[in-house]
């Protein structure tokens, strides 16, 4: 056990999944309580195809401009969701399948187009994007990660009380000169960026679930937002090292969905026993039953 | 053979957003893609059992695994502990996760691709053939077929219901329909046909198969009837120039298609009648109409009879482009004069302010 615990990879890996699922359970926190979770999930395929266009840009698998290519992407896709809801019926649900299939569709149109273009090398590593492939991530790939991470949180940390007001009184932070459009943007361009890294270690796929499934566990233990930031940026950090370590000890167990199963664990935990879990309700119904 | 390929496309498309329709109706479109990701799993567990890619079984689990995606989904929502997109969100994920960790785990020993499974390649569709009535055709093509039908019979069979469910589900209920039962038989009907479609265009881009056409519709009519048709043009036509634009590029089909869905609708959704370019075209004109009328009301009222330039400017706020634009027009139209540099109205433009004043039930002046 301690053989793994040194071992050179797993410090990389853990050490940027930690991170990372850190600042994901921050940030994603707020994307829940707006009921905006999904929109994590519609940009996480969306940046597929700016990992391909990067690519063909670029020529080489190199961690900064795919990941710049990842942002774009995400970023464009985000403005198409808002220009489609924004200006007709089509709800936030049907414009976020849309956009997410389709930009997924040409992704993977483009790298069928690398694939067959002898023109191009190296092309087998790009697939690593869609599913994460955290044993292979470099040294580049996990600074990228702690740099995009602290940058997150540093921005979070300064604007805080504006985030805060802006989440649970949109008419007043309004009435106070809050942009919200603007505090919109930037909590999605925060969750962008950390989609955009996070790629490599979790895959396109399931990364929504590390901006999730920590809010949700945090909800259910503490109503206080404070208190619900640091459970789930907790929680996330926590499943992200169990995980990492599950997916080296255990052979041929990719790392991205080890984490996702432990948090998923986590969340099924929580919703039964937390304090207002299942088991506490169903035991107050019955003390209200028996009084009555 | 390619031309094979057209029509494993085509019927898919056809037998996706003949469901679409409803999904984009009632809201369920990301529920559908929980879906087209847990059917993996689904795959996958009646893959290790049967070791046959092509068994039966494993169309029959995925579905299940797929109708048990909604029911956890509406299980954990129902608690009020966690909102419904976010239990959409993790529980597919976690689903997905299993799937993935079983695949690279025992994916050595037994052949299941995972790129094959989550991308399909409609091209391959071809090769796998089955003999039915002496004539030798693809299996997916026999399958889809058959699968367009049900949903066919199905949306005959329940038009009605479906209808009622969808658009005002408490009425529904109080009529006695059973909301639950036609939920989950299209819930049912949406894991089959995302199933037969996996290997045809992945389980991925499968929802965009489902939605894309249904939403371009739902831009143009307001009829279900309507919409129906014409989410099913749209599929058609979606599919004839996404493999067409595949083939002549060389890339992959079902993600050039999903993409060409994409464009479709953008061009949809910014050409329509009411789109964003007409709606745009209609603003600016209604707010050049307003101005233009505002001008002549300013010049009706009293001490205000006749105006210079910068007075109008000032009051407006205009600037000299805009108030050269303005006033050209009123005078081309006759609506106003020019005397010794000052605007006032002709009796055109008085008996406009009148009927203005009418019109917006304004107070006449004294």
């Amino acid at each position: 056990m301690i053989d793994i615990l040194s071992g050179y990879t797993f410090l990389i890996v853990a050490f940027g999944t930690v991170i990372l699922a850190f600042a994901s359970g921050v940030i994603g926190t707020v994307s829940v309580i707006k009921g905006q979770s999904l929109i994590g999930d519609a940009i996480g395929h969306a940046t597929f195809p700016g990992i391909v266009i990067a690519f063909m840009l670029v020529g080489i698998r190199d961690t900064f401009s795919l990941a710049l290519g990842a942002l774009i992407l995400g970023i464009v896709a985000f403005f198409i969701i808002q220009l489609i809801t924004e200006q007709s019926k089509i709800t936030l649900d049907s414009a976020l399948a849309l956009v997410l299939s389709s930009f997924f569709g040409l992704g993977m149109a483009l790298m069928s187009f690398v694939q067959g273009n002898p023109n191009f090398d190296g092309t087998q590593g790009l697939s690593d994007y869609i599913f994460g492939q955290a044993a292979y991530m470099l040294r580049s790939d996990v600074y990228l990660i702690i740099a995009a991470s602290i940058l997150s949180l540093l921005i979070f940390a300064l604007f805080y009380q504006q985030i805060k007001i802006y989440i649970f009184d949109p008419i007043y932070s309004r009435s106070i000169g809050i942009s919200n459009p603007l505090m919109n943007f930037m909590i999605l361009a925060i969750t962008i960026t950390l989609i955009a890294v996070g790629l490599k270690a979790v895959g396109a796929i399931l990364i929504v679930n590390l901006l999730i499934a920590p809010a949700v566990i945090g909800q259910l233990w503490s109503n206080r937002f404070f208190h619900v930031l640091l459970i789930a940026g907790t929680t996330g950090a926590a499943a992200a090292f169990i995980g990492t370590y599950i997916s080296t000890a255990g052979d041929d167990i990719a790392t991205g969905p080890a984490i996702i199963l432990v948090l998923s664990a986590f969340v099924v935990l929580s919703l039964i026993f937390s304090r207002k879990g299942l088991l506490r309700r169903s035991i107050q119904k019955r003390k209200i039953g028996e009084r009555t | 053979m390619m031309v094979e390929v057209l029509f494993v496309l085509i019927v898919t498309a056809m037998a996706t957003s003949l469901l679409g329709v409803f999904l984009v109706l009632r809201g369920m479109a990301m529920v559908t893609d929980a879906i087209s990701h847990t059917i993996l799993l689904g795959i996958v567990l009646a893959f290790f059992i049967t070791n046959d890619i092509r068994s039966p079984w494993l169309i029959i689990a995925a579905s299940l695994v797929g109708v048990l995606t909604v029911y956890i989904i509406e299980l954990v929502s129902q608690t009020r502990l966690i909102r419904q997109d976010a239990a959409i969100g993790f529980v597919f994920t976690a689903l997905f996760a299993i799937a993935i960790i079983l695949v690279s785990k025992y994916a050595g020993d037994v052949h299941l691709d995972l790129d094959v499974v989550l991308m399909g390649e409609v091209i391959f569709a071809p090769f796998n053939r089955i003999e039915i009535l002496g004539f030798s055709i693809p299996n997916a093509l026999w399958q889809l077929s058959i699968i367009l039908l049900i949903n066919i019979a199905f949306v005959l069979l329940f038009y009605k219901e479906l209808k009622i469910t969808s658009f005002d589900p408490k009425f529904a209920y109080i009529a006695g329909f059973s909301a639950a039962f036609i939920h989950y038989a299209l819930m049912t009907l949406v894991s089959v046909t995302a199933v037969a479609a996996f290997d045809a265009v992945g389980s991925i881009l499968v929802i965009n198969f489902f939605v894309a056409p249904a939403l371009t519709a739902y831009l143009l009519v307001k009829r279900m009837g309507s919409m129906i048709m014409l989410s099913l043009f749209f599929a058609v036509l979606n599919s004839v120039a996404g493999y067409y634009t595949s083939f002549y590029f060389d890339l992959s089909v079902a993600g050039t298609t999903s993409f060409i869905a994409l464009i479709t609708f953008m061009i949809v959704f910014l050409f329509n009648s009411n789109g964003w370019v007409s709606s745009r075209i209609q603003k600016a004109r209604q707010k050049k109409q307003f101005n233009r009328a505002m001008i002549l009301m300013l010049l009706n009222e009293q001490s205000h009879e006749s105006l210079t330039q910068e007075e109008i400017m000032s009051h407006f706020n205009l600037t000299p482009k805009q108030f050269n634009r303005h006033i050209d027009h009123l005078l081309l139209n006759e609506y106003i004069e020019k005397q010794n540099k000052k605007y006032r109205l002709t009796p055109r433009g008085v008996e406009f302010t009148h009927y203005t004043r009418i019109k917006y039930e304004l107070p006449e002046m004294i």
